[in-house]
Formats: structure tokens, C-alpha cells, sequence
């Protein structure tokens, strides 16, 4: 149970702002997420949190209290490291008790709870292990393991299921969803994969350099991205952007958004969109036009007949369009 | 890999080749050790690989017992050298990894800028000599003279540059991931070093330790400068043991320096195991 806040924290190293005026809560048993490209603070945030570094400026509150210079070990927060950081020393058994251990936790009740989050994670067979012994997967649920093993105000996890391939991320992501709402905890979690970030997260914040660009649901941050930098993190195939002209434009507007999948298109010999690539993908198809000077994307059901070199009438909804100023802020309305 | 019985007959006849040239003067030392005076003393004469008539005068003659055919006596036996080397040595491995190890964790923890761990071997730009005689007058001053706990305080200093960077070698290369999820999980900073570091670091201390030993363990500047009688080395003593009417007591020395061989050799398979795994700690990140 922790309410976590941020209240216009800094972080710098050196020359570089890691993280700049950072205001946010994270509310209690949130699945909440930092998504952003490489270096855009997302692990800075954590370790802020983890009280592994010390912000320069700010305070950090964790259920209304003050826990800035606060050490790590009395903030009673668990955390998955994106490279596990297992103890290679000692046994997945050891590393699983390791922080009940460490907290002077009676033996009986060691025992009791490291069968009941082995038998959760399916790891009983591999406890005698050491963790060079284990594959990549094996680690990653030792570690998770690690964290979900006491009673934490919060669970951090720093991308842990990057290493898996991308059938066993889905199983891991449903699971971890799943383990979270049972557990009734705050997990804040770090990811630079959005379409993991979308399907987990009750909230995320989108990072671009340090700064907080965004906070809100998944499906607000798709449909009103409050600049163009958020429109195009979010999206698979990543948002048209274009200059007005094509579409209705609202005054001010420096460039305009349509999404792939809000596109319309029907063959039209006087159209003026014109096919300039064909990507079938089993159920969904993905087109490539080319209309005026600009290159649109778009996403459709199935497997249509089109054909490079076709012409195409091309239209979009009204209210399916994002409008961005010149400096990337979404206009109004 | 399967490879051709030729290749295997060549790879092998090859290694025992290496093996041939590298150990010559080791195998020639053993055979030296068990030689007769007879055989020893006239090695221009009739010089023969295995002795023809094994004995352990040699060994006899350097702890006291002259009834060897030899007709010098000496005035003092191996034992206490051996002591001298083992306690000075052993003393001084352990002050210089202790000092080192921690000065390495902290300056790879919390230390910045490049200059303090260079500074801590500019000792080692100067001349040994150098160094030596300001040292020895120190010594002098302080009583420790001829005594093996003078002569261990400073292999402890000498060596503790050596120890260091190895060990801070190891401690950079070890992921801070590591200790952060101690952190994280309830330990305390010195928990951390106990419980997670220390243990991790074990293949490192020990080779570490070995490589420091070895140095102190085969010094001889040092020894012939701080110590005169009552606690000269291994080394100072073997350069003793030789007499006006026979010249240098080869078959001594060759015994001396098979005992002298005998604590790395053993130190080095107790750890053999580590040893390995130290020596290429930074290639096993896992």
C-alpha cells in the first residue's frame, strides 16, 4: 500500500539532466509505467524512488511522507534490476529468502513464504541452483521472485522480462498483471516496449529527456497525446503526421495527426492518394500511400486487394484528427 | 571435438616439448637436491641427471646434522630462515590485502578522479634501492631491525599497491547492480561488503593473495637490507650457504630452494580452483 509523489524533483549528473522538474503521484495499487526511448530518465525515476540516488532538488513522499534523503533499506520498496542482479554466490534459494533474511524474519516463516512464491513462479525445481547455472527465463522469474517474496509498500521492476523472446514476454506481462492485482501493490514499472507499456498499465508517464510529458491512461495518451512527441511514441504503425492541407485544419495548426487505423480509403481511379507499397500481415494489412508530398501509413483489416500504383480517394473522420502547433503542443478542443 | 590421432600425437608431443624447455631448471634443481657432495661438487666432471646415489644429506646438512661427508659446518640451520620467510611473508600478505582490499572498495565505491590510485604506486617509479636505505634508517630508528614483524610491515607496505589495483580491478568490474539490490533488499552498507561483495570476490582475494605472497615470499633487497642475523629469509640465507674451501653449496641451495618452493606450490592448489576464475574474474559477468 504506497501512495508515491513526486514533487518537482531534479536529478542531474554532471551536465547532464536526467531528470528535470519531475511532478507526479503514483496512486496505491497502481500498475503504473515509465515509457520512453533510451536515456530518458526512466531508470533515474526508479532509483530515485529506490532512494539509490539522492535528487538534487525535490521532494519524494511515500504516503504523505517526506522519504527524500531517506536510505534505501528503510524504504521497504522491492525491485527487479533490468540485469536481475541475482547474488551469483548463492543459490536461487538464498537469493529468494535473501530479503526476508536480511530483515530478521523468523525461519518458519522463510520457509512458509519461499514455497508459496517458488510454487507461484514454478521454480521449486531450480531453488538449489546457482544463478549461472539457470537460463535467461529461470533468472528472470529467480528475481522476480526476489521481489514478490516480502510484503513491499511497492514493487519496482526495471524492464524484467526484456530478455525473454516475444511469446513468453506476453505469458510473462499477463502474468505480472495478474500477480499485481492479487498482491494489492503499487508496481511502478519501466518498459521501452509501448506495446507492452499500453496492455499493462493502468497509468503511464511518457519521458522525453528527462522531462514528463504526458500522465494519464493508455487509451487517453492514444487518442489526445498532448504534443506530437507522445502521438508518435504511442501507435503501431506510428501516427501520420502531416502538413496541414490535406485534411480539414483547424486554424494555427502546424501539423496534423491521423492515426493508421483511422484512415479511410476506397479505390478511386481520380483519387488522390496513389499505393506505393503493400504489407500484408495475416490479419491486419498495412498500405503505404504517397498523397501529394506527403507519405501516409495505413492499417487495415484483413488482406484487401490493393496494388502498388493504384489511386485511392483517401479521408479521415473530423474528430479522429490531432492538431499540433508549431512547438508540438496539441491545439485545444 | 574429434580430432585426427596425428594432430592429437603432434599437439601432445608439442606441449610436452613446452613443458621440457620451461621445466629444465626446476627438474634440475629437484635432482640437484638429492645428489651426494660427490655428485654436486664436481659437475663438470661426471654430470649426471639422476643422481646415482639419492640422499638426503642436503637436507640433513641445512638443519644441522654434519654427518654428511661434507667438511663445513654451518654456523647456523635453515630453521629459522624458514620461519623468518614464512611468518614475514605471511604477515605481510595479510596486512597488504587487508589494507588493499578495503582502500580498492572504497576508491571503486565512493572515490573520484584518476589521481589517488596512481599516486598509490609512485612508490614504485623510484628505484627499489631508493626507497630501501631511507627505509632502513627509519626501521633503525623504530627497533625494527632484524625482526620479522619489521620485515612483515613492510611487505605489507610494499605489496599493498599491488593489492590494491588488483583488487580494485575486480571491484570495478563488478556490476553495482549487485549491491544496490542488497541496498534495496535490507542490508546495511557494511552488510553489503560482508554478506554480497566479499563473498563474490573470493576467486579474486585468493589470487590476489597468492600473486601478493609470491612477491613477498621471493624478495631478497629487502631482507638483505633490514635483517642481519637473528631473522634473515630464505633468500639471504641461501646466498649465505656456501663456504671458502668448497665454494657455493649447490646441493644445499637446490634443497633449500625445493623447500623454499613447497608453501606457493601448496597455496596455489589449495586455490587452484579460484585461481581460474580470478585470474579472468572480468570476463564472467553473468
Amino acid at each position: 500500500m504506497a501512495e508515491i509523489t513526486f514533487d518537482n524533483v531534479s536529478k542531474r549528473f554532471g551536465a547532464t539532466v536526467a531528470v528535470n522538474a519531475a511532478s507526479f503521484t503514483v496512486r496505491d495499487n497502481e500498475f503504473f509505467c515509465f515509457f520512453g526511448p533510451p536515456l530518458s530518465g526512466k531508470t533515474t525515476l526508479l532509483r530515485l524512488i529506490l532512494g539509490l540516488e539522492v535528487p538534487d532538488e525535490g521532494r519524494i513522499l511515500i504516503d504523505g511522507k517526506d522519504v527524500t534523503r531517506t536510505g534505501p533499506a528503510a524504504r521497504n520498496i522491492a525491485m527487479v534490476f533490468q540485469n536481475l542482479a541475482l547474488f551469483p554466490h548463492m543459490t536461487a534459494r538464498d537469493n529468494v529468502r535473501f530479503p526476508l533474511v536480511e530483515r530478521g524474519v523468523p525461519a518458519a516463516q522463510i520457509t512458509a513464504r519461499l514455497e508459496e512464491v517458488a510454487a507461484k513462479l514454478h521454480i521449486g525445481h531450480i531453488l538449489h541452483k546457482h544463478p549461472g547455472q539457470l537460463s535467461g527465463g529461470e533468472r528472470q522469474r529467480v528475481a522476480i521472485a526476489r521481489a514478490l517474496v516480502r510484503d513491499p509498500a511497492a514493487y519496482l521492476m526495471d524492464d524484467p522480462i526484456s530478455a525473454l523472446d516475444a511469446r513468453l514476454r506476453e505469458e510473462a506481462r499477463v502474468e505480472l498483471k495478474r500477480m499485481q492485482r492479487e498482491a494489492g501493490r503499487t508496481l511502478i514499472y519501466v518498459t521501452h516496449d509501448q506495446e507492452e507499456a499500453m496492455s499493462v498499465a493502468d497509468r503511464m508517464a511518457i519521458l522525453e529527456q528527462g522531462v514528463i510529458r504526458q500522465i494519464g491512461t493508455p487509451a487517453e495518451l492514444y487518442d489526445r497525446p498532448a504534443t506530437s512527441y507522445v502521438a508518435q511514441l504511442l501507435g503501431a504503425p506510428v501516427m501520420n503526421l502531416i502538413p496541414p492541407g490535406l485534411f480539414a485544419t483547424r486554424p494555427g495548426a502546424a501539423l496534423v495527426g491521423v492515426r493508421p487505423e483511422d484512415l479511410r480509403v476506397t479505390p478511386d481511379p481520380a483519387g488522390r492518394a496513389e499505393v506505393t507499397g503493400v504489407e500484408p500481415l495475416g490479419g491486419y494489412t498495412v498500405l503505404t500511400l504517397r498523397a501529394g508530398e506527403s507519405q501516409l501509413r495505413v492499417l487495415l483489416r484483413g488482406q484487401p486487394a490493393f496494388a502498388p500504383g493504384q489511386r485511392l480517394h483517401l479521408d479521415a473522420a473530423e474528430e479522429r484528427l490531432h492538431h499540433f502547433a508549431a512547438d508540438g503542443h496539441r491545439l485545444a478542443g | 571435438m574429434q580430432r585426427s590421432l596425428p594432430f592429437q600425437l603432434f599437439r601432445y608431443a608439442a606441449i610436452a616439448l613446452a613443458l621440457a624447455i620451461t621445466l629444465v631448471p626446476i627438474l634440475w634443481m629437484v635432482s640437484m637436491a638429492f645428489k651426494p657432495f660427490s655428485e654436486w661438487q664436481s659437475a663438470g666432471a661426471n654430470l649426471t641427471w639422476i643422481p646415482n646415489a639419492p640422499t638426503l644429506d642436503n637436507f640433513r646438512f641445512l638443519f644441522g646434522d654434519s654427518g654428511s661427508d661434507l667438511i663445513v659446518a654451518l654456523d647456523r640451520t635453515a630453521g629459522k630462515p624458514i620461519l623468518s620467510s614464512l611468518l614475514s611473508a605471511t604477515i605481510g600478505t595479510v596486512i597488504a590485502m587487508t589494507a588493499g582490499t578495503a582502500a580498492a572498495y572504497g576508491l571503486s565505491r565512493f572515490g573520484s578522479g584518476a589521481n589517488l590510485p596512481l599516486a598509490l604506486i609512485q612508490l614504485r617509479l623510484f628505484p627499489p634501492m631508493a626507497v630501501m636505505i631511507p627505509v632502513m634508517m627509519m626501521w633503525a630508528f623504530l627497533g625494527l631491525m632484524d625482526t620479522w614483524w619489521g620485515l612483515a610491515l613492510i611487505y605489507g607496505i610494499v605489496t599493498l599497491p599491488f593489492a590494491f589495483w588488483l583488487m580494485k580491478t575486480f571491484f570495478d568490474d563488478m556490476p553495482k547492480e549487485i549491491e544496490e539490490a542488497a541496498l534495496v533488499e535490507g542490508c546495511s552498507r557494511l552488510r553489503v561488503f560482508t554478506r554480497v561483495t566479499l563473498p563474490m570476490m573470493a576467486a579474486p582475494l585468493a589470487a590476489a593473495a597468492l600473486f601478493v605472497f609470491i612477491l613477498n615470499w621471493s624478495d631478497y633487497l629487502i631482507a638483505l637490507l633490514l635483517t642481519t642475523r637473528e631473522w634473515v629469509t630464505i633468500p639471504v640465507y641461501m646466498a649465505s650457504l656456501s663456504s671458502s674451501m668448497t665454494g657455493q653449496l649447490y646441493g644445499a641451495k637446490a634443497a633449500l630452494g625445493l623447500i623454499a618452493a613447497v608453501p606457493p606450490v601448496i597455496l596455489g592448489i589449495m586455490i587452484q580452483k579460484h585461481l581460474v576464475r580470478g585470474l579472468t574474474f572480468g570476463a564472467l559477468k553473468q
